[in-house]
């Protein structure tokens, strides 16, 4: 598993899309910290709980409105690949499958742990102070999304379906999600409670159900590969 | 102890039955040969063995392990029928990797000797998007071998290799059964097949129509044997009455002026033969003795 976990970790790195990604996730971290500090003190109208926040403000955006189209974006194809060229072979015949799924979805988490843990610790050389709710919610968002993936990539056996999937879900995955939250419509607000925002609403614990989806979805996932002929 | 054992193993596609309740013995140490046209269900039959595919009925042990089991992975090394490379690592890379994932990492001089008994020492450090067909092919046979299993699996380990890669695979076959490895291979080659394995299996629509070694599988198609004697002209007074004796011998009897050709079902008839020619004082000057080939018996199946 270490091994899968390793390799997918430093292939996340690899390639334009990642450079151009992890640009994102600094850059942002560093004008909205820069930002915000602007902003404060050019304003006193911001409420306590508005000041806490404020650094992370950006980060927790790009993660909550397009860290799906990132994630899905860079690894949609993580199990579907090796299936379509076969080079899954050489790993079902060596370990088991389920240390194949643990291994790709650990390693994308972990490249997105990484991303979001460097963010992060950008914004607290400005604030001088490490918000780790915000971070976390925003860690078991990037598991979730990265559990999705994997899933969506076992179940797809075409990469190029995950690929366009990627794009689609990616940009209308946030819209759908924040609607369930907010809407008061009975048929579908239930699916908020399988979705992520809901538990990120407030600054509290509730982030660990987040992972709990995410390995409800890595569970489903690993089913899924057990019967999957290769 | 065994290193394979299946009992009543399937497989369907649907309705169609790929491999048909199939029981197999193979002892630890030996070569066995599966041979068959193509769609008899070789591969198949090897995918399930080794965890690709999950079989629809029956079940199999592997060095005494029931199977599917997820630890005994570690002593098989599997060259699958058809599977590209990672393009993006190098040769030696890609070794190292597949050793990792079988949890038994290796030195970087253990993949070079691999490289080396492949013939790919060279292109070590060369990406596998740039290797040719016969290199890929090569790299798979040392995939499955970098690790030092127990048990091999080899699935057409030389079809459309050049000749001398073709004798450094018999070579490391050879080497890896005399390090007392159990190698099972499948192949069109019935040379090959002939030449390499200790057993060799037939296989055609899913079953196993005929199995054993060399020996035992001419000994089968014994009636084949064709023996070719050049001899002494034979005075004309004894020509009818030999030519008699050899029609009862043997059949297709082919008699010519100083040679004939016949075919008879065992080689003690040959020693028969020798002798006969002997009483009628009949010098013998060549005795070619032609045993079926594995192809006939192949075709025969």
């Amino acid at each position: 598993m270490l091994a899968i976990c390793k390799r997918e970790f430093i292939q996340s790195f690899k390639g334009i899309k990642s450079i151009i990604v992890i640009a994102i996730f600094l850059i942002t971290a560093y004008y909205s910290a820069d930002f915000s500090n602007l902003f404060l003190s050019l304003s006193n109208d911001f409420t306590s709980e508005e000041k806490e926040v404020i650094h992370t403000i950006g980060i927790s955006i790009l993660s909550m409105f397009f860290g799906m189209l990132f994630v899905m974006g860079l690894s949609h194809d993580t199990v579907n690949r090796e299936i379509h060229e076969r080079t899954i072979r050489f790993l079902v015949t060596r370990t088991s499958r389920a240390s194949i799924i643990f291994g790709k979805f650990l390693g994308i988490a972990l490249f997105w742990f990484v991303c979001l843990l460097t963010s992060f610790v950008i914004i607290s050389i400005f604030v001088r102070d490490f918000d780790f709710i915000i971070f976390f919610q925003s860690t078991s968002l990037a598991v979730y999304y990265s559990a999705f993936t994997v899933l969506m990539s076992v179940l797809l056996p075409k990469p190029s379906l995950t690929m366009f999937l990627s794009i689609v879900i990616g940009l209308a995955f946030p819209i759908f999600n924040g609607w369930v939250t907010l809407t008061s419509n009975g048929w579908v607000s239930w699916l908020k409670y399988v979705l992520p925002f809901y538990y990120t609403e407030d600054q509290n614990f509730e982030f660990l159900v987040i992972l709990l989806l995410a390995g409800v979805m890595i569970y489903i996932a690993l089913l899924v590969f057990r019967r999957r002929e290769c | 102890m065994l290193a394979i054992e299946t009992k009543q193993l399937s497989k369907s596609f649907w309705r169609n039955t790929v491999v048909d309740n199939i029981d197999l013995q193979v002892e630890t140490g030996e070569i066995l040969g599966f041979l068959g046209r193509n769609g008899a269900g070789k591969s198949t039959f090897i995918n399930m063995l080794t965890g690709i595919i999950q079989p629809s009925s029956g079940s199999y042990n592997l060095l005494g392990v029931k199977g599917p089991n997820d630890t005994i992975k570690k002593e098989l090394g599997v060259m699958p029928d058809y599977s590209s490379l990672y393009g993006s690592m190098s040769a030696i890379k890609h070794l190292h990797y597949l050793a990792d994932v079988s949890g038994k990492p290796v030195t970087r001089q253990r993949c070079i000797d691999v490289l080396k008994l492949v013939g790919l020492e060279a292109h070590a450090n060369k990406k596998t998007a740039k290797f040719s067909f016969g290199m890929k092919k090569k790299l798979a046979i040392a995939q499955a071998v970098i690790h030092d299993p127990q048990l091999i699996f080899l699935d057409e380990p030389t079809s459309g290799l050049d000749a001398e890669s073709v004798i450094h695979i018999h070579q490391l076959i050879r080497q890896l059964h005399q390090q007392g490895k159990t190698i099972f291979m499948t192949s069109h080659n019935l040379d090959e097949v002939e030449k390499v394995c200790s057993r060799i299996a037939i296989m055609k629509d899913g079953n196993i129509r005929k199995m054993g070694s060399m020996e035992e599988l001419r000994a089968y198609y014994q009636s084949t044997i064709t023996v070719t004697i050049k001899h002494a002209p034979i005075r004309s007074a004894d020509l009818d009455t030999m030519q008699k004796w050899l029609q009862q011998a043997g059949n297709q009897l082919d008699m010519k002026d100083s040679q004939f050709t016949l075919q008879v079902e065992s080689e003690k008839k040959i020693a028969e033969i020798i002798r006969a020619l002997g009483t009628y004082k009949i010098d013998i000057y060549r005795v070619d003795v032609e045993e079926p080939s594995l192809e006939e018996i192949f075709l025969e199946e």
